[in-house]
């Protein structure tokens, strides 16, 4: 095999296995309000925990069902929903992974700083409004980023 | 094979898919239809290959117009097909 062949098929390799990270829907304007309600429910739930373990269970399965359907929902409408531990992303949507990783972690100490200091109730509003900023923030950062990568394989 | 080449995937259509299917826990056929710009019985044709040879999995929901496929590379396939990249820049090192 000549080596332009091998050229050309690694240049058929970078821009497939970017496809995934590059083409999709556009995310829907009610995804991060939905998510940070999401995980301000999970907070109240666990607070019932010890007063109303019964309605605290069934809530929770009933949250991580939520969660599951919403999952294959996005699979399905995605058509190649990339996940962090599987591929190579490209270095500008690695970037803003690298930075999702290390915020979740922060949001989840001032959540749970807040739980402890103010209760439940505050720590469910924070997380709401925390969550739903960031993840508002991290989709656009993804969106700039995932144009970078198609104008640099266009 | 040669020079580490693996003839199935080196097809530019079956590498393409490979490539995506290395990047998403599993890949509908409409996606793998439209990235990769092939008429419907093309791209089954090409996965068909890829299956024989054990590289894929298919899943099949529902049926008729509403039904979907979705694939998945199997270990086999992600050894091959990380084995045929890593051919493909060994041999671009030695050009």
């Amino acid at each position: 095999m000549e080596s332009y062949d091998a050229r050309e098929q690694l240049d058929i390799v970078q821009r497939a296995e970017a496809a995934p990270y590059i083409d999709y829907p556009a995310t829907p304007w009610w995804y991060s309000p939905v998510i940070g309600a999401w995980v301000a429910a999970m907070i109240g739930v666990f607070s019932w925990w010890r007063s109303h373990l019964a309605l605290a269970i069934v809530l929770l399965v009933v949250l991580v069902a939520l969660e599951g359907a919403f999952i294959a929902w996005m699979r399905q409408r995605h058509g190649a929903l990339p996940m962090p531990g599987r591929g190579t992303p490209p270095r500008e949507i690695a970037s803003v992974w690298r930075g999702y990783g290390f915020t979740v972690p922060a949001v989840a100490l001032v959540v749970a700083l807040t739980w402890w200091l103010a209760g439940a109730p505050v720590a469910a509003g924070v997380a709401f409004v925390l969550v739903t900023a960031g993840l508002a923030i991290y989709e656009r950062r993804y969106a700039v980023a995932a144009a970078k990568v198609r104008s640099r394989l266009a | 094979m040669i020079d580490g080449l693996d003839p199935i995937i080196h097809v530019p259509k079956r590498l393409a898919a490979m490539a995506i299917l290395a990047n998403a826990p599993s890949v509908s056929f409409r996606f793998l239809r439209d990235h990769l710009g092939l008429s419907e019985s093309d791209l089954s044709k090409q996965m068909s290959t890829l299956e024989s040879a054990g590289y894929v999995k298919s899943t099949k929901d529902g049926h008729g117009r509403g039904g979907s496929t979705t694939y998945r590379m199997t270990a086999e396939g992600e050894q091959a097909y990380k084995a045929h990249c890593a051919a493909l820049r060994s041999l671009l090192d030695g050009a």
